[in-house]
């Protein structure tokens, strides 16, 4: 090893160096901001001057309207974008090593491709697709390469051979009975399941996160209330207080993200205080306490990073959850029916099972390979960010 | 000596713990002057690492409760705020710790973690931090300091891993460095370079260091005095080379001929620690001191006597009035070790 006895010592000048860094801010929290900003400038004119009910940009003449929702599943992909997706491209080292570990598990890579498609569709599809429109007449048309038989439709889009009402390519996926274009309710269904996924996931994260490690930091009996509530939280019946808003306020997609993830976090703020406490008594802590860090800097660049990578996969778990309970009181027919979610669609083909299963089937499908994927995907981010917990569990 | 840089006085740390308070801790002096290296000695478990880390009151407040003065340059520490505090940690007082592989965050690159100690006190611009980082990087003898700034720490070895927390630690231009046991995790090879590294240093930088260690080679090879420290008090103090030749405590005398010489013998301490819980009356060592006599096992620690100039120890036998040869001589060769003793630098 290079031991050579250093040369001299020059005192730092300070002054010299003293450029300030306060307003420093990372290349990421300046494309957050850069992002965000015209994002709340356009909700603001939507809200000021569109109205509710017209569309947002009637001015150039697009038909789409905005609702909250959309702009808040706008902001999560931001900070998907500036905080997941752009680090992993600034780390490149990390990311080969991340991915050569991620890549072992071929379900996974397979899983992250149909996530990838679900995405994209679900967020380009809407621009291409027109939405499923009711018409009677073409209702129970037949996906493609299959066929019906006459006498259940009113009008047959295709050929009639033999009795039998074909499949067209208008209708990739066949049509329910009041018509609407089953592969345009699947894509936009699409839509749903990512705002879903992503709005959650950032509400659950944010006061998960907080609340552990909060209750970490804070400990004694500040700690002691904030894990009771947690319990509160755990034991609570959500699917009942759900009933009851939709009761009071009427369905809404927005109504059941905040319910269900409000009563979602009390695992990951537990999961996040228990990790929290455990890396907290890691030496490397101590050093940074011992460097002068303020502790909301120790939690910030050093605690909740080290948390992160078991936070990720966890959070990955509790998406499917979230997507089934929607589908789930969708089916029920609990829920805003003007959703076009996949539920809805299966809710709506459930009567015409026997002469038309495609109405079930493809959305059905579709949100059986999602779920899938995202499990098998925290599966391999288990083994990919958490080796030791693999080796705890095997 | 000129005014000590860091004047400790009644350092006393608590524990409350569910089997009542323990005390780690208990009513210690010591102090440290500009350029000066004091070493704190005992065996694993006598309080030494608690003593440093009640300093900068880095102990945790509870269940830990640090009581006594620590005056630094004039101002007493222990009765800061945190603020004030986090302003001396890390920027006037450094601390390097004994395992490098456990003291960095692996999720950052090691330059990263330089840059960060240096941001929390200095207001630096990224690049001249960075700048500086690889400077530093260079100056405690990393090769290639400028490639190896964005390498994570796993990529390093032990011995580097230690240059780059003394990087660290140099950050701020500290008064004082507080070394715990920085080379025990080390090989005998680095742990010499590691020294080495720090003499120079301290010579440049006109450092106090003090260095906490079990390890009475090192000791021997840094220390300008030396405090030995036994279940939470001082039983010996003053200047290496006086404890060394003539070591007044029993403690100290068993401590010394526990070193491992080529082809003798190594000995040993016969007993344990004493339970931090529930100490002895008297003289903390009295339980494994043959010379213990009835005084020793009543009453407090006893007070510190001037044994030789500028040595003092904690034991009755030198009290005035009584025979201090027991002790003086030292411990007969002939109960050197014994079956079942407990080695001193575990």
């Amino acid at each position: 090893m290079a031991s050579k006895k250093p040369e001299q010592f020059d005192r730092v000048d300070w002054s010299e160096l003293s450029e300030s860094s306060r307003f420093d801010l990372s290349i990421n929290s300046i494309g957050m901001l850069a992002a965000t900003l015209p994002l709340a400038l356009l909700w603001l004119y939507d809200y000021q001057f569109v109205g509710e009910r017209g569309a947002t940009f009637q001015a150039i003449g697009l038909g789409r309207n905005l609702d909250p929702l959309d702009y808040f599943f706008v902001f999560t992909l931001f900070l998907f974008f500036f905080y997941l997706v752009l680090p992993l491209y600034q780390n490149p080292r990390m990311t080969r090593y991340y991915w050569a570990e991620f890549r072992r598990n071929r379900p996974a890579v397979v899983s992250l491709g149909w996530l990838g498609v679900v995405f994209v569709g679900g967020l380009l599809g809407p621009l291409v697709i027109s939405a499923p429109e009711q018409s009677i007449l073409t209702g129970h048309q037949p996906p493609m390469f299959l066929s019906i038989n006459e006498a259940n439709v009113a009008t047959c889009v295709g050929d009639v051979v033999n009795g039998q009402c074909q499949g067209t390519w208008q209708h990739p996926l066949g049509t329910t009975r009041g018509g609407k274009d089953v592969f345009a309710g699947v894509v936009y269904g699409m839509t749903i399941s990512m705002q879903i996924a992503f709005i959650t996931t950032t509400i659950v994260a944010a006061i998960g996160i907080t609340f552990g490690t909060v209750s970490a930091y804070a400990g004694g009996w500040v700690d002691e209330i904030m894990m009771r509530f947690v319990d509160v939280i755990l034991s609570f019946p959500t699917f009942l207080m759900f009933l009851l808003i939709l009761y009071i306020y009427g369905a809404g997609l927005g109504m059941f993200i905040l319910v269900f993830s409000a009563f979602a976090w009390g695992g990951t703020a537990r999961y996040v205080r228990s990790k929290s406490l455990s890396v907290s008594e890691e030496e490397f802590i101590k050093a940074t306490r011992i460097s002068g860090a303020s502790t909301y800097r120790v939690v910030r660049k050093h605690v909740v990073p080290n948390v992160a990578s078991s936070i990720i996969t966890q959070l990955t778990l509790l998406i499917p959850g979230f997507l089934l309970a929607e589908a789930q009181l969708a089916f029920l027919g609990i829920g805003d029916s003007a959703v076009p979610s996949w539920g809805q669609l299966l809710s709506a083909g459930r009567s015409d099972l026997a002469f038309a299963p495609w109405i079930v089937l493809s959305p059905g499908i579709v949100l059986f390979l999602t779920i899938l994927a995202f499990n098998f995907i925290g599966d391999a981010l288990l083994d990919a960010l958490n080796p030791e917990a693999e080796a705890e569990s095997a | 000596m000129s005014t000590p840089l860091l004047e400790v006085e009644d350092l006393t740390t608590t524990f409350s713990t569910a089997k009542g308070a323990l005390t780690a801790v208990d009513g210690i002096d010591f102090a440290v002057a500009e350029g000066e290296t004091v070493c704190i000695v005992g065996e694993s478990g006598s309080g030494k690492t608690v003593a440093t880390e009640s300093v900068t009151r880095i102990v945790k407040e509870p269940p830990g409760r640090v009581e006594g003065s620590v005056r630094f340059k004039g101002r007493d520490l222990l009765e800061m705020s945190e603020p004030e505090l986090r302003e001396i940690r890390g920027y006037e007082i450094a601390h390097i710790f004994q395992n490098p592989q456990e003291a960095m965050n692996h999720c950052y690159t090691v330059g990263w973690q330089i840059v960060e100690a240096l941001q929390i006190h200095r207001d630096v611009a990224d690049e001249t931090a960075r700048a500086k980082a690889i400077d530093l990087m260079d100056r405690v003898g990393i090769a290639n300091a400028s490639s190896r700034f964005d390498d994570y720490p796993h990529e390093f070895s032990g011995g580097q891993k230690q240059r780059v927390m003394i990087a660290m630690a140099l950050v701020g231009d500290p008064d004082l460095l507080i070394a715990d046991e920085p080379t025990t995790a080390l090989d005998v090879t680095v742990q010499a370079q590691i020294l080495r590294l720090l003499e120079d240093l301290q010579a440049e930088f006109d450092m106090g260091i003090l260095f906490v260690t079990h390890d009475l080679g090192v000791v021997a090879e840094i220390a300008d005095r030396i405090v030995v420290m036994y279940a939470g008090n001082v039983m010996e103090r003053g200047d290496v080379l006086d404890i060394f030749e003539r070591p007044a405590h029993p403690y100290t005398q068993r401590l010394l001929n526990c070193l491992p010489e080529i082809g003798g013998r190594k000995g040993g301490i016969p007993g344990t620690l004493p339970d931090p819980l529930d100490p002895p009356d008297g003289c903390r060592f009295a339980p494994r001191c043959e010379h213990a006599v009835d005084a020793c096992v009543t009453g407090d620690q006893p007070a510190e006597i001037e044994v030789n100039p500028g040595q003092r120890a904690s034991c009755v036998h030198y009290r005035p009035g009584r025979d201090d040869s027991v002790v003086r001589d030292g411990i007969p060769d002939a109960d050197a070790d014994g079956e079942g003793v407990s080695s001193a630098d575990d």
